[in-house]
């Protein structure tokens, strides 16, 4: 057994698998290489992203109320944090239900949960400085900033260099930087910026109630079907992809 | 050469202790009222071991305390004739065998230097009356009736130290105090007086090996007031220059009223942070640069508005917790692996190949997404129109939230809740307080949104102008 796993080390020292854990001077990620990108953990989605959301890059996940974009957030968390690396949420406007985040099975541990506390200009600015921090200190896998519920209007008052700024901090890093907004906004050349558009399925049971046993119908809410769609300019893609969340207790 | 001392009853242990500490910094507590101390050397001092016996029991009586007083070669001797004699006892070194073979055989029952007590009933069976009885016999034959312990207390029967004297170290205080000629204002010239403090202590933690545990910032006022802060630290850290900015952080949230006179800073230590780091997993950021990131936050959104989330026990709509921000280290997991065989090992070498990929893999397998909500932390009023009991339209009063007709809608989920708790008469739903009684509504609108809604049933009941129905979160 041990003879196995050291020449397993030595198996994954020869293909350069572990440079990203041996030195903290790290060379710039490569695009061909796998450990550049953060996978979703869901298989359909990380083929048509072709690996994940890229690290050193800022990133977008943007889309309308019940589309889907809390959702890929999460399983983005979920699937960083199953890894054992730390992810880090500037909850703009405190949306974050903890019980969703649980069952999107988030090592909660490893989230820093930074809330905001209002959607008006002054706390949007205060959450980007508090991105901009979290961005600075390093050593997060994702940072994640939900700027969904903030109005366009404050949102297109932000200068545009904001996201510039926010690439040369992530750049030659190890970190992802994800804004997930009602529409796109930074529109960076090296990350990616998702669309993302669902419905939500219902399920319908007929039950009898009252002395009158009447039949009546019970709707429950099943899923979340969401359709992905990358739009960055200078991406390929394979197209768009779809996929289902379940409902649980949320 | 080793001395004894053997207090009264009712004596103060400290008091002791102080009194062994003007004589010798190598002391050990051996009991309640019992303390060993190392005198090699102290014979340039004060003279011979006599005269060391006199001046110990002197500074004793100075201090209101009785003591008996035994110097010997060894410590168990010293031990042994300290419980044994009053006064002073003085042995040669060289001759603890000799002056301890005439002492009774129970006297090695009274220092509880061993694990087990001695059998004494046994040995008085086998007619041995002394310690010189006792240390006369065959060392085989003692091992082969009573095993390795009694080879351990025919050792004692004859003065012989089982182990080293272990000396106790005096507590230290890691505190660091300047007194200022001018009184300074503001944080810049503070944050400069605070690295002239942090220095020394961090210098002095290293070499001591210790971390601080917590850090305490005493700043005293000119209005005679004293301003006090202490920063519980995640880790146990040493390095002057996080210190600092943490305390400076801190004290920019929190700043004094009034000009600074005189600063302490002090921390309660607690022993260092020994670091393996990971051949296999990428290595955690060091808890100094998540405080010093901590702390930026809080000074930058306050207090409570940064930290891990945490599931509280309740069914409570949201309830939730926060905690500091402090990941475990997953090497710290494997290091606590109870037991090593083959199950083990194949889980150990599951996580290696889950390690040595480049490619986070869950631990658990591939998880299927679940639909999120996104919860409104204050629940936004809604007005509803009902029809058969049924949401039929929604009206959201509220900039970027669309209302709109009800296309499908799944409800009601009749919830109540903490209705026993005192002042729970009044339900607060904007607020997350007192008690709740609702029912809960998913509703999908026309324009393709599913939100959640409630109407709050003792709201309705007590005032029909209170707002009634409010919409929880968005299924997103």
């Amino acid at each position: 057994m041990a003879n196995n796993a050291l020449a397993r080390i030595e198996s994954a020292l020869r293909e350069r698998k572990l440079d990203r854990t041996l030195t903290s001077a790290l060379a710039p990620l490569d695009r061909s290489d796998a450990a550049a990108f953060i996978p979703f953990g869901v298989e359909a989605i990380d083929g048509v992203l072709r690996g994940g959301l890229p690290r050193g890059q800022v990133s977008e996940i943007a889309g309308s109320p019940s589309s889907g974009r809390t959702t890929l957030l999460l399983q983005l968390l979920s699937a960083a944090t199953r890894g054992g690396e730390i992810t880090a949420l500037v909850d703009t406007c405190d949306r974050l239900d903890v019980a969703s985040a649980a069952a999107a099975a988030i090592d909660l541990d490893r989230l820093l949960w930074i809330r905001g506390e209002s959607f008006d200009s002054l706390h949007s600015l205060r959450a980007i400085k508090a991105l901009t921090l979290v961005l600075q200190a390093g050593g997060f896998a994702v940072v994640a900033i939900d700027l969904a519920d903030v109005h366009p209007r404050v949102l297109k008052s932000l200068p545009f260099t904001t996201w510039l700024r926010l690439q040369r901090i992530v750049e030659g890093s190890d970190t992802a930087c994800l804004l997930v907004t009602p529409e796109p906004l930074a529109r960076s050349a090296g990350g990616l910026t998702v669309m993302c558009t669902g419905r939500t399925t219902w399920s319908a049971a007929q039950t009898q109630s009252g002395a009158t046993q009447q039949t009546r119908h019970t709707h429950r809410v099943t899923g979340l079907e969401t359709e992905i769609r990358v739009v960055s300019p200078r991406r390929r893609v394979d197209g768009a992809v779809r996929f289902t969340a379940v409902a649980n207790d949320y | 050469m080793f001395g004894a001392l053997y207090a009264a009853e009712g004596t103060d242990q400290t008091v002791l202790e102080s009194v062994a500490r003007e004589f010798s910094p190598r002391i050990e507590v051996c009991g309640p009222r019992e303390i060993t101390l190392d005198l090699s050397g102290l014979a340039r001092l004060f003279g011979d071991a006599r005269t060391i016996a006199h001046e110990l029991r002197r500074t004793a009586a100075d201090r209101g305390l009785r003591v008996r007083v035994a110097i010997a070669g060894t410590r168990t001797a010293a031990r042994l004739f300290v419980q044994h004699r009053a006064g002073i006892t003085v042995v040669e070194p060289g001759t603890e065998a000799d002056a301890l073979s005439a002492l009774p055989l129970s006297l090695l029952s009274q220092p509880p230097t061993t694990n087990h007590q001695p059998p004494t009933t046994t040995l008085r069976q086998w007619g041995l009356r002394t310690l010189g009885e006792f240390a006369a016999l065959p060392a085989d034959e003692v091992a082969a009736r009573l095993g390795p312990a009694g080879v351990e207390w025919q050792r004692m029967a004859r003065g012989e130290d089982g182990r080293p004297l272990v000396a106790a170290v005096p507590e230290e205080r890691f505190e660091q105090t300047l007194e200022l000629e001018w009184p300074i204002d503001g944080l810049e010239p503070l944050s400069f007086v605070l690295g002239r403090l942090m220095e020394p202590l961090s210098a002095h933690l290293e070499r001591r090996d210790r971390g601080a545990a917590v850090l305490h910032v005493r700043l005293h006022l000119v209005t005679r007031a004293v301003h006090e802060r202490s920063l519980e630290l995640p880790a146990p850290m040493r390095d002057a220059r996080t210190l600092r900015t943490l305390a400076l952080l801190d004290l920019e949230s929190h700043p004094p009223d009034a000009a600074i006179d005189r600063i302490t800073v002090a921390v309660d230590p607690t022993p260092g942070r020994v670091v393996q780091f990971s051949l296999l997993t990428r290595p955690l950021p060091p808890p100094e640069q998540l405080s010093t990131l901590a702390a930026r936050l809080a000074a930058l959104l306050g207090e409570g508005r940064c930290g891990s989330p945490e599931l509280v026990d309740s069914w409570r709509p949201g309830a939730f917790a926060m905690k500091p921000f402090a990941p475990r280290d997953s090497n710290a997991l494997h290091a606590s692996t109870p037991r090593r065989h083959e199950d083990t090992e194949r889980k150990n070498l599951d996580s290696l190949r889950a390690s040595v990929s480049p490619w986070p893999i869950p631990v658990n397998g591939a998880a299927s997404p679940t639909v999120v909500l996104r919860r409104f932390r204050i629940p936004i009023p809604a007005r509803v129109r009902e029809e058969d009991g049924r949401p039929v339209r929604v009206w959201i009063d509220r900039r970027g939230f669309s209302g709109g007709r009800v296309a499908t809608a799944a409800g009601p989920w009749r919830t109540s809740g903490a209705w026993w708790e005192e002042g729970a008469v009044a339900p607060k739903p904007r607020s997350g307080e007192g008690g709740w009684d609702r029912d809960e509504w998913d509703v999908s609108l026309a324009g393709g949104a599913t939100y959640r809604l409630f109407r709050e049933r003792r709201a309705e009941a007590h005032s029909a102008k209170a707002d009634t129905w409010f919409v929880e979160g968005v299924v997103d």
